[in-house]
C-alpha cells in the first residue's frame, strides 16, 4: 500500500478490507472515550483505557496514511484495530454493569492458594 | 599440530563472534563470555514483564482478583473469586492490552481437604502478544460455576469434560453431558473418593451370548496401599515445626 494502490486483502481469515479504516477508528475510539466518561473518575480501568484509546485515537488524528498509522500503533493492520476497538467499546459498556473497581467480594478460604 | 592448535582457536573465536550479535545484552557476554547469561537475561526479563502484567490485571480488576503469582518455570496465573469468572475472562479477552482469544484448555483439581474441593484452572493464548496466562478459580459439588461458552466455544468440549470427570456442574451450559465414559455410567471418576477398580465391570457372558455389566467382584477383597514414602517432600511447604522425640516425656503422658 506504501504505492498508494488499492489494499486487496488483509490475508487474515475473517478481516474483510476497511476502505474508509482512518474514520471508523476516530468515531471508535471517540465513542470508547466518551463511554468511559460514565464510569468513576478513580477507577484503575478507566484509567487505563483512557490512556491508551486517547494514544491511538491521536495517533490516527496526526496520520492521514494508513500504514504510517499501522506503523505507529504496532498492533496489527487497521481492520485489526478496528476489531480490537470493537471489543473495547463492548467491554466498557460491561464493566458499567461488573464495577470490577470495588472492594474485593471475600477473601480466599484459608489454604485456599497455598499448595500442597 | 600447530594446524589443530588454529582449528582449534579458529572455532572457538567463531564461536564467540557467533554468540555475540545473537545476545539480548552484548555487554553481559562481553564480560562474562562463556556463561549462560543469555538465557538467564532472557527469563529474567520475561519474569518482570509477566509479574507487571500480573498488576496490571490486579490493579483494573481489584474485585475479582484475589492473587497474582509467576510460577518458577514463568508462567502468570492469576487467582480470583468464582463469581469474576466471567468478568475476569472478558477483560481478558476484549481489552486492548491482553487479547487473550483463546481458550486452551480447563482443567479441574480435586482436592478434598480444602473448603471449596474442586479448583478450576483455565489456560488462555493471546496470538496478538505471544503470551499466556492461567486463571483459577474454586466451586464445589453443590455451588454452580458460570459457564464461559458465551466467551470461548472451545469451552464446550471442555467444560463437558470437567462435569464429566469430577462433577462440577457449570450454570448456563448449552449441551451439559458426560463425554468420555461410557452410556450408564455413573459417578465421577477422578474424584479422590471415587475407588480405584471402579464400581461395575464389563464381560462377555456365553451362556447368554451378550455384553453383561455387573458389580465388581474382587478376588482379593480389599489390599491397603501403603503409598507414604520415608523422604519429606515438600520440605519448603512444612506446616508445623517438627516435634522432637522426647522419650520420658512422652511416656509420661
Amino acid at each position: 500500500m506504501a504505492s498508494g494502490g488499492v489494499k486487496r486483502t488483509t490475508a487474515l481469515v475473517g478481516y474483510a478490507v476497511v476502505p474508509n479504516a482512518r474514520e471508523v477508528l476516530c468515531g471508535l475510539y471517540t465513542k470508547t472515550l466518551s463511554a468511559l466518561q460514565k464510569l468513576p473518575k478513580e477507577a484503575a480501568y478507566r484509567r487505563n483505557t483512557e490512556r491508551i484509546v486517547q494514544q491511538r485515537l491521536q495517533i490516527v488524528q496526526s496520520e492521514t496514511h494508513v500504514p504510517a498509522i499501522e506503523d505507529k500503533i504496532g498492533c496489527g493492520q487497521v481492520e485489526e484495530l478496528i476489531d480490537q476497538a470493537n471489543r473495547e467499546l463492548e467491554l466498557v459498556g460491561k464493566m458499567e454493569e461488573w464495577r470490577p473497581w470495588e472492594q474485593p467480594i471475600a477473601d480466599p478460604p484459608p489454604g485456599q492458594w497455598s499448595w500442597p | 599440530m600447530a594446524a589443530f592448535a588454529r582449528r582449534l582457536l579458529g572455532s572457538s573465536r567463531s564461536l564467540l563472534w557467533w554468540r555475540g550479535p545473537t545476545s539480548i545484552n552484548p555487554g553481559a557476554i562481553a564480560a562474562r563470555p562463556f556463561s549462560n547469561a543469555v538465557t538467564t537475561t532472557a527469563r529474567e526479563e520475561k519474569r518482570l514483564r509477566l509479574s507487571d502484567y500480573g498488576r496490571y490485571v490486579e490493579e483494573n480488576l481489584p474485585k475479582f482478583v484475589q492473587q497474582t503469582q509467576v510460577t518458577h518455570n514463568n508462567e502468570l496465573e492469576v487467582l480470583i473469586h468464582p463469581e469474576g469468572l466471567i468478568p475476569v475472562l472478558t477483560f481478558l479477552r476484549d481489552h486492548h492490552n491482553s487479547q487473550f482469544r483463546q481458550l486452551q484448555d480447563i482443567a479441574a483439581l480435586d482436592i478434598p481437604k480444602n473448603v471449596y474441593r474442586f479448583e478450576l484452572v483455565y489456560n488462555l493464548l493471546s496470538v496478538t502478544f505471544n503470551s499466556r496466562i492461567r486463571v483459577r478459580t474454586y466451586t464445589d459439588e453443590l455451588t454452580p460455576i458460570d459457564s464461559v461458552v458465551p466467551l470461548f466455544n472451545s469451552a464446550i468440549w471442555a467444560e463437558r469434560e470437567a462435569w464429566d470427570m469430577y462433577g462440577v456442574f457449570f450454570a448456563n451450559h448449552p449441551d451439559l453431558r458426560r463425554i468420555l465414559t461410557d452410556y450408564g455410567f455413573e459417578g465421577h471418576p477422578l474424584r479422590k473418593d471415587f475407588p480405584l477398580s471402579g464400581y461395575v465391570e464389563v464381560r462377555y457372558d456365553d451362556e447368554v451370548k451378550r455384553v453383561v455389566c455387573e458389580p465388581i467382584e474382587l478376588t482379593q477383597e480389599f489390599r491397603k496401599f501403603d503409598l507414604s514414602s520415608p523422604w519429606e517432600q515438600f520440605p519448603t511447604h512444612r506446616k508445623y515445626p517438627q516435634i522432637e522425640d522426647k522419650g520420658e516425656d512422652s511416656d509420661n503422658e
